[in-house]
This record gives C-alpha cells, sequence and structure tokens, in this order.
C-alpha cells in the first residue's frame, strides 16, 4: 500500500516508516498540512495518517478541505488529545480513525490496514466467507465447513468484524471500539475472554484453528 | 490630582448627580414662581396708577389744572400710598410728595412708565427700600403729572419667600453632600474587604475569604459568591496539585524500573550475554503501565477541573448497564463466579453516558477482580424513592472494612490485601469523581455478608439523582 504520513516531527516519522515498510507499506511524508493538502491531492494514496497537530494547516482543517474536494482516500488521525470531544471533532471532520498518542505499532499498523480494507469492499455484503467459514448477515447465521454455529448477537458481531478483516491483526482495543463502542482501557483483559468463548464455538472440533492470538498485537482470523 | 478616594466612589458621585438635579430643578420652580408673582404684583400696582391717574384725569375735566393743583395737594397728605408730582411743561415741579419724576425722556415719546425705588424711614429710624411703579402723562394744556405706588410690600415678601428658600437649598446642598460621604464611606467599608480578599488571592493566598456579616444584603451576597468561587478555585487548583504530587509519587517508581531494565539489557547486549529481547519487553510493557496510570490521572482531573460533566444528555441506565454487563459476565463465569443482573426498565438519567459507562465498568471490574471463584456478583439498576437512580454492584469478595471505605476513593489507595493484585488504585477514584462530575454520590457498603472464609463481600451503588 501507499501511505502518505503527515506529520511535523521528522524523527516520529521515521520511526513509522521503518514500521510501515517492515509490513510492507510505501510512505512518503509531508511535514505540514499545506504540503500534506498538496501531495493528497495530486498522488493517490490507500491511506492517510494525519497528526491533528500540525504547522499552517492543522490535520482537522486539511482533513476538512480534502473532503470538501471530494478526496474520500481513508484517514487516520493520530493525536494526543484523547477526549472524547477531541475524537468527535475528528471523526466530524472526515476521519476515519482515531489513534491516540503514544501508541503500539501493532496497533496502527492493524488500524490503517483495516482502513484500507474497508475502503476495497465498498459495496453491501450479504455473505462473508472466510475459507471454510461462511456468515449469512440477513438470516443471521453462522456455518463452517456446512455445520451450523449457535453464536449469541455479541458473538456475531465480533466475528463479523474478524470476518471483514480477515488475515489481518486486529488490536484488543479496536474490537472494544468497534464491536463495543467503548472508548476507554478495561484494567483487566475482558476481550480475551469473549474472543477464547468464540474460539472455542468456530475452532472447536475442526482440526485447523482460524482464531489466532497474535503475539503482542491482538487477533486474526486465517482463513 | 486624583481625588480622596472616598470622593471616588459611585454612591458619593450619585450623591452629586442627584444633587445637581434637585437643586436645577428647584431653581427652575423658584424662578418661575418669582416671575409669576412678581409680574402679578407688578402689573396689580400698574392697575392702580393707572386709575389713579384716570380719577385725576376726570378732576381735571371738571376743574381744571386746578383742581389737579388741590387734589394732589389733598390726596398727597392722605394715607393712600400713592406719589405725585405736578410739572410745568419744561418737567420743572409746581406740587407734589416727589421731588423729581423718575421717568426719564418722556419728551422723547418713550415709554411713560418707569419702575424705581423709594426710600423710607421707618418708625425705628432704619432705612425700607421699596420698589415702586410710576406713569407720568401730559395733561392737555401741556403740564406734566406724575403719579406712582410703591409694589413694595407685596413685592418684598415674594423675596422673602425666595430668600428663605435658597437657604433651605443651601442647607439641603450640605445635608445630601454629608449623606452622600457617609454612605459613600459605608460603600467603601463594604467594598474593601472584597478587595482586600481579591488582593490576598492576587497575592496567591487561595484561604483568604470575604466576612458575610449576616445582614442578608447585596453586599453578603457579593461576598458568599465570591467566598464559593474561591472555594471551588481552592478545591480543584488543591486536585490538580495532589494530581500532580500523586503522579510524581506514582510514575517515579515504574520509571525507575523501567530505566534500571533498559540499562541492564543495554549491558547484556554490549556483553553479547544474553538476548536483550526479554528484557525489551518487560520494559515495554512497564512502559505501558506508566502510560496506562498517567492517563486515568489525567481523566480523573480533567473532569474535576470539568466540574459538570460534558455532554450530558438523557439515556436508558437499564441499557447501559446491561451493555457494560455483557462485557463482563464471561470473565466472571470463567472464574466461577455467578454473575446475576436485576435491571429495572423505563428509567431514564441525564449524563455523559461514556463516563457512566466507564464508571461502571471500573466497579465492575473490581468485583471480578476481588470476588473469589464459587462467589457471586449482582448488577442492580433500580430507582429509589427519592426518584434517584442507583446503579450497584454487589460481590462476595473480602469488601473494604469500614474505617477504610472514605479512603479507597482517593487516588492511588490501595489496600494492603490488595497489592497482589494488578491496578493502580484508581478505579474508584474516577467511579467517585464521574459521581461528582454528574452531581451523584458513590456509597460503598457492607455485602451480603460472611460465608465461611469468603465475604464479607462489598457494595458500590453509584447513585444519580433523578433527572430534571
Amino acid at each position: 500500500m501507499r501511505l502518505l504520513i503527515v506529520e511535523d516531527d521528522p524523527e516520529a516519522c521515521q520511526a513509522m516508516t521503518s514500521v510501515l515498510a517492515e509490513a510492507g507499506h510505501e510512505c512518503v511524508r509531508a511535514a505540514d498540512g499545506i504540503a500534506g493538502l498538496n501531495a493528497a491531492g495530486n498522488e493517490g494514496f490507500d491511506v492517510l495518517i494525519v497528526d491533528r497537530m500540525l504547522p499552517r494547516l492543522d490535520g482537522v482543517s486539511m482533513v476538512e478541505r480534502l473532503r470538501q474536494e471530494g478526496n474520500q482516500t481513508p484517514v487516520l488521525f493520530l493525536s494526543a488529545l484523547g477526549e472524547i470531544a477531541d475524537r468527535v471533532t475528528g471523526l466530524e471532520a472526515g476521519g476515519d480513525d482515531y489513534l491516540v498518542k503514544p501508541y503500539a505499532f501493532a496497533e496502527l499498523v492493524a488500524r490503517i490496514e483495516a482502513l484500507a480494507r474497508r475502503r476495497k469492499t465498498g459495496s453491501v455484503e450479504t455473505l462473508l466467507r472466510v475459507g471454510d467459514l461462511e456468515m449469512d448477515l440477513i438470516g443471521r447465521e453462522v456455518r463452517r465447513s456446512g455445520r451450523e454455529i449457535d453464536l449469541q448477537p455479541r458473538e456475531f458481531q465480533l466475528l463479523e468484524f474478524l470476518m471483514r478483516n480477515a488475515g489481518q491483526s486486529v488490536t484488543r482495543t479496536m474490537l472494544l471500539e468497534k464491536v463495543w463502542e467503548y472508548h476507554f482501557d478495561p484494567q483487566t483483559n475482558v476481550i480475551d475472554v469473549h474472543i477464547s468463548r468464540l474460539r472455542s464455538k468456530i475452532d472447536k472440533g475442526f482440526d485447523r484453528p482460524m482464531l489466532l492470538t497474535v503475539r503482542g498485537a491482538g487477533y486474526r482470523l486465517e482463513a | 490630582m486624583r481625588l480622596p478616594r472616598l470622593f471616588r466612589t459611585t454612591p458619593f458621585r450619585l450623591t452629586l448627580v442627584f444633587l445637581s438635579l434637585f437643586a436645577g430643578a428647584a431653581s427652575a420652580f423658584l424662578a418661575y414662581i418669582y416671575l409669576a408673582t412678581a409680574g402679578e404684583v407688578t402689573r396689580r400696582a400698574d392697575f392702580r396708577v393707572s386709575h389713579e391717574m384716570s380719577s385725576l384725569r376726570a378732576i381735571y375735566g371738571q376743574g381744571g389744572l386746578t383742581a389737579v393743583n388741590q387734589a394732589i395737594i389733598d390726596r398727597g397728605s392722605s394715607d393712600q400710598g400713592f406719589l405725585y408730582l405736578l410739572m410745568d411743561k419744561s418737567g420743572s415741579p409746581i406740587t407734589g410728595t416727589v421731588a423729581r419724576s423718575p421717568v426719564n425722556d418722556f419728551a422723547d415719546g418713550n415709554d411713560n412708565w418707569a419702575s424705581f425705588t423709594l426710600t423710607e424711614r421707618a418708625s425705628d429710624g432704619s432705612k425700607i427700600v421699596l420698589p415702586a411703579r410710576g406713569l407720568e402723562e401730559r395733561l392737555p394744556d401741556g403740564n406734566l403729572v406724575f403719579v406712582g405706588a410703591d409694589v413694595g410690600e407685596a413685592e418684598s415678601y415674594v423675596v422673602k419667600i425666595l430668600r428663605s428658600m435658597w437657604g433651605a437649598g443651601a442647607l439641603m446642598i450640605v445635608l445630601g453632600l454629608a449623606g452622600g460621604l457617609v454612605v459613600s464611606r459605608d460603600v467603601n467599608r463594604n467594598i474593601s474587604g472584597l478587595t482586600g480578599v481579591i488582593d490576598a488571592v492576587r497575592g496567591g493566598d487561595l484561604r483568604a475569604r470575604a466576612k458575610v456579616r449576616g445582614a442578608g444584603d447585596e453586599y453578603d451576597e457579593l461576598a458568599q459568591g465570591l467566598n464559593d468561587m474561591l472555594e471551588r478555585l481552592e478545591r480543584s487548583i488543591g486536585g490538580l496539585r495532589h494530581a500532580g504530587d500523586a503522579i510524581a509519587h506514582d510514575l517515579r517508581s515504574p520509571l525507575t524500573r523501567l530505566r534500571a531494565r533498559l540499562e541492564a539489557a543495554m549491558l547484556d547486549a554490549e556483553a553479547g550475554r544474553t538476548d536483550p529481547r526479554t528484557a525489551l519487553r518487560q520494559a515495554l510493557d512497564d512502559a505501558d503501565a506508566v502510560l496506562r496510570t498517567f492517563s486515568a490521572v489525567l481523566a480523573i482531573a480533567r473532569l474535576e477541573a470539568a466540574g459538570d460533566a460534558p455532554d450530558q444528555a438523557p439515556f436508558d441506565p437499564s441499557a447501559l448497564a446491561s451493555d457494560v454487563a455483557e462485557l463482563y459476565q464471561p470473565l466472571c463465569e470463567d472464574k466461577g463466579v455467578d454473575f446475576r443482573a436485576e435491571v429495572s426498565s423505563g428509567l431514564v438519567v441525564t449524563g455523559n453516558r461514556e463516563f457512566i459507562a466507564q464508571a461502571v465498568a471500573n466497579v465492575l471490574d473490581n468485583a471480578a477482580k476481588y470476588t473469589p471463584p464459587g462467589g457471586a456478583v449482582m448488577l442492580r439498576v433500580r430507582r429509589r424513592a427519592s426518584g434517584d437512580i442507583e446503579i450497584s454492584v454487589t460481590d462476595t469478595g473480602p469488601g473494604v472494612p469500614e474505617a477504610d471505605r472514605a479512603r479507597v476513593v482517593e487516588r492511588f489507595v490501595r489496600l494492603d490485601n490488595s497489592r497482589n493484585k494488578p491496578g493502580a488504585g484508581l478505579g474508584l477514584s474516577l467511579v467517585a469523581a464521574v459521581a461528582r462530575a454528574h452531581r451523584g454520590e458513590l456509597e460503598l457498603d457492607e455485602g451480603p455478608g460472611a460465608v465461611g472464609s469468603s465475604g464479607p463481600g462489598l457494595r458500590v451503588a453509584l447513585v444519580l439523582p433523578r433527572a430534571g
């Protein structure tokens, strides 16, 4: 993927670039809001990573202008401002996701990949398929190799999110945000328990596990 | 040059403004009375004079100059109050009670009326000056007749009234100024108490308070308002200071540990002794713990500094509690803890959904953490008789001794028997801050009581005031 990083701190940008390069992504850097606006307007990028505090033109205004110009490239905001109100401002301006500094690199990579993926699946799907796992979004049914799996409503949502991001790591924070819609950090890993329940339902009795734990990052659903 | 403080106060200025307004109005009133009365008095004198002149003219018509001469001699000696003078064509006196006519330049055909004064000697010998009016006319034979009358008595009465009124005006101004000064001094004294407090606060003493005298007037209200404001300010600055101390205190040890680990890892790596990855992984965990503590403290401090929680809206607390319960239920069940929820429906509270969800999550987190296997956790949402909404979590864990209940709510306070559990001791502090930000309360009580080796349990209730 081609990514644009709009960030004024060269050192932070360097670290991000090397991590993303290792994950197989190509990064271009813009050092301020105006440069970011020009770069995003002239070249095609898969995802824009935009710091909120930028010289010349702040990140929120920059994204607002991009959206006015009709540019729909997914935007991930990076910010040291972590209040709910700050998050809402960022998302209302046209951001697609919001990550509070400091963050783990695994979190950054997982979110960028989820954003790029969301863009590809533009049309409304009624059936999700990952390997031999099938999810009927209208009939609310899940089957693996034809065998029906009975899920609680929340487990269904959890699996749907994992299937939409199949093959990619998703973090616990992402799950809490996207499936439960909470933006706080629980002290205990409540998510792990939900995952292990889901895992026992979709992997038990099959010789190959699909729901994998990714060390230091989170989980991944593998075909 | 600036006026002394006493003369610069608002009441004193108002006194001046009203005094001048009043003096202006009184002067206009007096001037009107004078003009109206004095004019009337003069007109009456003029009427009498013209009447007397007509009578002389009639006498002249009957008896000629000799009769007029005789009439003037007769009437002049009577006590009619008229002045007479008969003059020849050139104006030289013939007979009369005055030596000279005060009417000037009558020959030129100008106004034949005159206002003049005459001086009389009173019985005690003092001089009395009286205003008078006179009329001079030419008889058909060319001789001149002057008739005058004093308007004196009536007019001097008006003058006396005016004089006494001026005196009253002067007295009023003096009294007014004195009153203004007294009020001004009173205001000055009351205000200087308040400005003294403000000066003290500006100088850094947040504990200064204004004196409320108990009179219940606007100064008391102002002083009370100032005191309340300072109270708030002191508490929130105190909170920040405490948060700063707490952060410094609580972050120093993990940061020190982190530094030591990194240093050891570097030495080991340089010597090629061990794989530094283990140490680095631990260092990352340490850093994450520091960051978590930091953001929790920051969230509490911000919530406390904000006063009322931001972005409040009405919502159903039952739905919220069930939602959070659903998040924690599997955790409890996996641990062998019975989890139950008893949730009333149709309730509404006004608040910040996200903060309240986090508060409930923190309480459930504690309950799940401290309740031993075989125990139970019960979440209950109900409306109290008072109308307040209560979200409570009861567990069968070790509970909190009564003496410690007020203390566990403070930041970083962890009881001895919880030292081996994860957490920084901020969970309940955040719940308390959320309760305060919603003008609600956090209550800690004993749970269902001791059963065997476990218990007596803990009941934590977040009480939110009823909507509206």
